[in-house]
């Protein structure tokens, strides 16, 4: 049969960030996909290396939106590491309610651009409408709404008073019951389903070798979640990995509305166990010459910071892996075989963030 | 710091590669870092069951590497990254974007490598 090449992207209406798919295709059915990237390359991990190592903290933020918060943890951690710190427990409670807003918000944005990827509007707007509720939250505390700026190394720059995180609970209960309704679309809705079932398909194997992480390997049986390392007070908090054992795009899907529900549980857990005391500990001087290997549970998966210290105040080496740079080989597994129509779907449920992943 | 990290060579490579295949170890990425001296370290990690392993390979720049994408296809991003950004020469990538995965023609080369500055002292014309 004749092939097609059918250009897919950088711009395109499922897209937020560019990336290019070159589809080869057999009639309607993809039989190769070739990604390509570098529309926004911004040399992120390079400016690091002319800035002081305090000013970092801001520019990792700047990686991605989504997941500023921690991006800038996992940087703090690895300089706390080098410089042998040891963070205060407040601010290690006060570090999982942040991060837990945020894969919240993460997955609320991500549920809704899904929903407006097979034409479910009302889906998407009730989605947001819900997320809005956590960027709120993150404003009352941390005066911003997305990159908030709360990291600082050796603990958090801002406290969150106990009649504040009473307050979020609450908030948090109410919308939990919100969700229940709204997702009950998700989980059990005909035409949901008939995009979402078997399609994208990934095997446990699969996922192994093709390196998937987060809820792309979650979804496909892979019991792998960096929480479990037990980094910030994650080690002091029940929690279990949400694991879904069919792979396709409705476990992905499955796998985050899980998450929504299991954040809200951890800041709950958190609000009730945080301990008082200092949010952070002073620290003089540059850090020693040193490496450091962090790694830690975004919305999106594991990301990897490797960092190098020469004993100035500048770093030597700043590496970042995003999760989405681990999960686009899988859509090289995932789109041969598939059909032309599901290409938008594919490709949002690895979640992509291109900012990320080019940095 | 960093714990389980080992030192391997250039001609160990592959085959610890394949043994961490064989043993179940999933490929997390590779790290280059430009020692400055010519010289680059390409850190390789690996995890299996939340538990990440290191091997260091120190190198000439100026050296070929061998790539580890026939084995762990999923280091093809990372083995085009450091191709260009740092200049490595890496044979053999499964897709090889050849330079332009995420740099354009009029892009610098090795953009993220160190340059060398050197200072040459010469003799005045009178001498």
């Amino acid at each position: 049969m004749k092939k097609t090449i059918i250009p897919f992207g950088p711009q395109h209406p499922v897209l937020p960030e560019p990336l290019h798919l070159k589809l080869v295709m057999e009639d309607e059915k993809i039989v190769e996909a070739i990604p390509a990237i570098g529309y926004v390359h911004r040399g992120l991990e390079k400016l690091t290396e002319t800035k002081e190592f305090t000013q970092n903290v801001f520019v990792v933020e700047r990686i991605c939106g989504i997941c500023s918060f921690m991006h800038a943890l996992s940087y703090c951690m690895c300089l706390e590491d080098i410089m042998k710190l040891e963070v205060t427990p407040r601010a290690k409670y006060l570090r999982v309610i942040w991060s837990e807003l945020h894969r919240m918000h993460s997955h609320l944005l991500w549920l809704g651009l899904l929903a407006d990827a097979f034409g479910f509007e009302s889906l998407f707007m009730q989605l947001w409408k819900e997320r809005e509720k956590v960027m709120d939250i993150m404003e009352e505390t941390a005066g911003s709404r997305v990159i908030i700026s709360s990291n600082q190394i050796g603990g958090t720059r801002r406290d969150i008073t106990n009649e504040k995180l009473n307050d979020i609970v609450k908030i948090l209960d109410t919308m939990e019951q919100d969700l229940k309704s709204v997702f009950k679309v998700f989980l059990n809705d005909y035409t949901v389903k008939h995009r979402l079932v078997g399609v994208g398909t990934l095997s446990k194997d699969e996922a192994y070798l093709y390196g998937a992480v987060g809820p792309m390997a979650r979804a496909s049986g892979i019991r792998q979640d960096m929480r479990m390392l037990g980094y910030a007070a994650y080690g002091e908090l029940n929690f279990e990995p949400v694991v879904e054992t069919d792979g396709d795009s409705y476990a992905r899907t499955v796998v985050r509305l899980k998450e929504v529900y299991q954040s809200i549980d951890l800041i709950r857990q958190a609000a009730a166990n945080i301990p008082a005391g200092a949010i952070n500990i002073p620290f003089k001087g540059n850090p020693p010459a040193g490496e450091s290997i962090v790694r830690v549970e975004q919305p999106r998966g594991e990301v990897l910071y490797y960092v190098k210290t020469n004993g100035s105040k500048n770093i030597d080496r700043l590496r970042v892996r995003t999760p989405t740079f681990a999960n686009i080989p899988t859509l090289l597994k995932m789109l041969p075989g598939s059909q032309l129509a599901d290409v938008p779907v594919l490709i949002l449920t690895i979640d992509p963030c291109i900012s990320c992943t080019e940095r | 710091m960093i714990e389980n990290i080992v030192e391997i060579s250039k001609e160990q490579l592959l085959a610890q590669v394949q043994e961490m295949f064989y043993e179940g170890y999933r490929f997390v990425t590779a790290t280059c870092v430009d020692l400055g001296d010519g010289k680059a370290d390409i850190l390789y990690h690996f995890d299996k069951d939340l538990e990440i392993r290191n091997f260091r390979l120190t190198m000439e720049k100026s050296d070929v590497l061998p790539s580890i994408s026939k084995i762990y296809f999923c280091a093809v991003l990372v083995e085009n990254e450091m191709k260009e950004l740092f200049g490595l020469k890496i044979n053999d990538i499964a897709i090889d974007y050849d330079g332009r995965m995420l740099l354009a023609d009029d892009s610098p080369d090795a953009p993220m490598a160190k340059r060398q500055i050197i200072i040459e002292k010469r003799e005045s014309a009178g001498q």
